[in-house]
């Protein structure tokens, strides 16, 4: 196995002091082989051919939700989670990856555009009633999770820009799998197909902006995109927004005026939009701007503990999945928050999935949803969709 | 009782014995004198520990117990087992304390009772809720242990006011081949800094305080002026960076540190310092191995000298050492400071690694000289035990034949045994 220089040098420059020791894996599973600290040490022995490249030592590597909070802690300072991506794709090409899981998703994404399978006519329904351009300067990208599972996600978005009067651009049924699941397993070649198709519509309708309300899209598209764009040597001049900063920007600018939240919530920062792209306080501005009382919880910004589903853990490793959102969903149930407010609906979909699997009575919702129901009738009851 | 025993994590797979047949050090050729573990157990109370040395007794195993691994002295290496001029096949046993990790807090009398695998700063952060602090705790403290560093008789934060950990336990409890013991007062002596050789500790009562307002003042001072103010008052812990360092850092953490000699205090006094640039080096107090982005790789050497001392072992380093290097240096109570220097170094290039790494070998020769010791024995240093352990040598080479006669209680730690001390001796001999 090889690795670039840079990453070569990452792998050597690792002091085994375990302040790593915070990864939610490892916290979980409580063996070295989960550990960044041990998944670095596993690649230095197989780049000194210390030891063997072989499946279960491929299948622990990708206990990791990618989170980043190992890097967050790094002695260091080394940009860890590009080290364990680059070695998942390394793993591809030796042939030990993808896992069985995510080359199921693989397959049904060459096929549907995404990894749900869901056929490509039906991404675009839940867009009906709702008024959006075909071509703009802003681009509503709405996600697969957004557009097969969480619809109501979306479609509290666009109701929300509606509100605003924000005209926006959506692709419809032109729109792709942004690729992060594939980024994150290690499987670039079918990322980069979808890069392409993205940035080909997105150039022939105009687009300046792109906004995502989902925080895998927002990483893929800020962090990633620009790179495999120079890579292709494409020229990148997109800017790109997530959500919970256009709201914030809406409210300040006097476009939203939503009433008041009286309640008591907490906020669980998404690992793709905290640690990975450092957004952490414009949520809880809008948390703020709309009344409620925010309690954090105990760890919350660079140290908050993941919810347990990326990395293509909670498809291919569900127990451990389950294991560290249940962890978090008892965190959030400390602080005595009636809502647990996150901005990703990998994030809400699990929490809320270990919160009633817990029998923990806390509603779990995404900020937009709360914003959008505050802007309609002034109240949020958390439960139902008010949408127009 | 079979049953029970297969109820305690365990793994014998070989990838996670390679993983864990290691600590933070990378010396070069020493590791040819190092085996691998053969099964590592993760007991969670008292009771399964017990139950693994009964495993290790049967079967006439080594035992070599484990806390975060973060100490660079091979404590919790297993060094092959050579008996009568033959490599033995007894097997080696890892017990890793990760999973007995949970501590308890008495607030009233000050003490925490913790695990063997309890982690120092998960500790604080618990205490501080209550207003409480640790007396003294390691710069490893974000992942390091508490029997882990008891087991080194660890000197780090706090130790200027607070001496080291050997000072700040009340009480602890060990297991060994006939049970379990509660030890305290002057007996801990046969514990604390002797690696579990001669058991292996379950539980720790450690000192704790209230939360003072501390303050950070730095000082850009050289170390002999630094020695009239650390131990001018009664500070709670002190740390000098000589230039070499500061200047390693600022290249490591992309920062614009001054570069010359600077010392950091931090205390409940008013002082006439530069608070900015003491909190500034409080801050990053943690983070001493950053250096190692440089090398990409790091020679390291720890010795704890008179203070009076460390002015002249300074300039003698900066002497010898020819590559870029820096040493930082927390000062203790009875006037002594554990200085530890950097030089970073390509892992990766054998021979200009392991010729750089001769130079802690000098660094150890030199303290020595000047009346110093290394920080610690562990596999590495057995060689120095009677300089370390001094008048307790003869005693506590007996408590432990006496404990473990048949040596299976982390063999080689401590006690010079097999080819490694004579080496060692040799290296200093030899090497200018």
């Amino acid at each position: 196995m090889k690795l670039e220089k840079e990453l070569n040098d990452m792998v050597t420059a690792c002091a085994q002091c375990f302040y790593c020791r915070v990864c939610p894996a490892f916290q979980t599973l409580k063996w070295e082989s989960v550990s960044p600290r041990g998944r670095v040490y596993m690649l230095k022995g197989l780049l000194k051919k210390k030891i063997k490249l072989e499946p279960q030592l491929v299948e622990d590597f990708y206990k990791c939700t990618t989170c980043g909070a190992c890097e967050e802690q790094c002695q260091t300072a080394l940009k860890l989670v590009e080290l364990w991506e680059a070695a998942r794709h390394e793993f591809v090409k030796e042939g030990l990856a993808p896992l069985a899981v995510h080359k199921k998703l693989r397959e049904l994404a060459q096929k549907t555009d995404n990894p749900y399978g869901e056929p490509k006519e039906k991404r675009e329904e839940w867009i009906k009633g709702y008024k959006y351009e075909d071509k703009a300067e802003i681009m509503y990208f709405a996600g697969c999770t957004g557009s097969f599972r969480a619809v109501e996600l979306a479609k509290n978005t666009v109701d929300l820009f509606n509100k605003a009067g924000l005209k926006f651009a959506y692709a419809g049924k032109d729109e792709y799998c942004c690729g992060s699941p594939f980024l994150r397993t290690g499987q670039r070649d079918l990322a980069y197909e979808l890069f392409k198709k993205n940035y080909n519509e997105w150039k022939k309708r105009g687009v300046k902006t792109i906004v995502s309300s989902c925080a895998g899209c927002y990483r893929t598209i800020l962090i990633d995109y620009p790179k495999i764009a120079k890579e292709l040597g494409l020229e990148w001049n997109f800017e790109v927004m997530h959500t919970s900063q256009l709201v914030n920007k809406l409210i300040k600018e006097g476009k939203i005026t939503p009433q008041k939240l009286t309640a008591k919530v907490t906020y669980h920062d998404p690992c793709h939009l905290g640690r990975h792209t450092k957004v952490y306080e414009e949520p809880r501005e809008v948390i703020k701007a709309i009344g409620a009382e925010l309690v954090e919880m105990e760890r919350n910004r660079g140290e908050s503990f993941c919810c347990g589903s990326g990395g293509g853990v909670k498809s291919q490793f569900k127990d451990l999945a389950g294991a560290i959102g249940k962890n978090r969903i008892e965190e959030a149930k400390e602080t005595g928050a009636e809502y647990l407010i996150s901005c990703c609906p990998f994030c809400k979909y699990h929490l809320k999935q270990m919160a009633e699997e817990q029998g923990i009575p806390i509603k779990v919702v995404d900020l937009v949803e709360v914003v959008n129901n505050l802007a309609v009738k002034g109240e949020y009851k958390g439960n139902d969709i008010r949408c127009a | 009782m079979a049953e029970e025993v297969k109820e305690i994590p365990k793994s014998e797979w070989a990838l996670q014995r390679y993983l864990y047949t290691r600590d933070i050090s990378s010396a070069p050729v020493i590791n040819l004198l190092l085996k691998q573990v053969d099964v590592i157990y993760q007991p969670r109370d008292e009771k399964e520990v017990i139950e693994v040395l009964r495993i290790a007794e049967k079967e006439g195993a080594t035992v070599v117990p484990r806390g975060a691994g973060t100490s660079g002295y091979g404590g919790v290496l297993p060094p092959k087992d050579i008996a009568l001029f033959r490599l033995s096949k007894r097997k080696t046993i890892m017990i890793d304390f990760t999973r007995m990790d949970n501590f308890e807090i008495d607030e009233e009398k000050q003490i925490v009772a913790c695990s063997p695998g309890a982690v120092w700063w998960d500790i604080e952060k618990e205490l501080n809720k209550k207003d409480l602090t640790l007396r003294v705790y390691p710069t490893s403290a974000p992942s390091s242990t508490v029997a882990g560093w008891i087991a080194q008789n660890g000197y780090g934060v706090g130790s200027l006011k607070y001496g080291g950990i050997a000072d700040n336990v009340e009480k602890i409890r060990v297991v060994d081949f006939n049970g379990v013991r509660e030890i305290e007062g002057k007996d801990l002596k046969y514990y604390v800094g002797m690696e579990g050789i001669t058991g292996l500790i379950t539980k720790a009562w450690v000192k704790v305080k209230e939360m003072e307002d501390m303050k950070y003042y730095g000082f850009h001072v050289s170390a002999k002026e630094a020695n009239k103010i650390v131990f001018a008052g009664e500070h709670y812990a002190g740390l000098f960076l000589d230039a070499g360092y500061v200047k390693l850092k600022n290249e490591a953490f992309g920062t614009e540190m001054p570069e010359k000699d600077v010392l950091m205090i931090a205390t409940t006094e008013k002082l006439d310092g530069d608070e900015s640039l003491g909190e500034e080096i409080w801050e990053k107090r943690f983070y001493p191995m950053r250096v190692r982005r440089l090398g990409p790789g790091l020679v390291a050497a720890e010795n704890v000298l008179p203070a009076e001392s460390i002015p002249a072992y300074l300039n003698r380093l900066n002497k010898m050492i020819k590559k870029p290097h820096g040493s930082e240096i927390w000062y203790s109570k009875g006037k002594k400071g554990a200085v530890l220097t950097f030089i970073p170094s390509d892992e990766r290039k054998f021979i200009g690694y392991t010729m750089t790494w001769l130079n802690s070998i000098r660094a150890l020769k030199t303290a020595k000289r000047m009346r110093g010791v290394p920080y610690s024995t562990g596999f590495y240093l057995s060689s120095e035990a009677k300089l370390l352990l001094g008048s307790d040598y003869a005693e506590l080479r007996e408590f432990k034949r006496q404990v473990d006669p048949k040596n299976q209680l982390n063999p080689g730690k401590v006690f010079p045994t097999g080819a490694l001390p004579l080496a060692m001796r040799i290296a200093q001999k030899v090497i200018p």
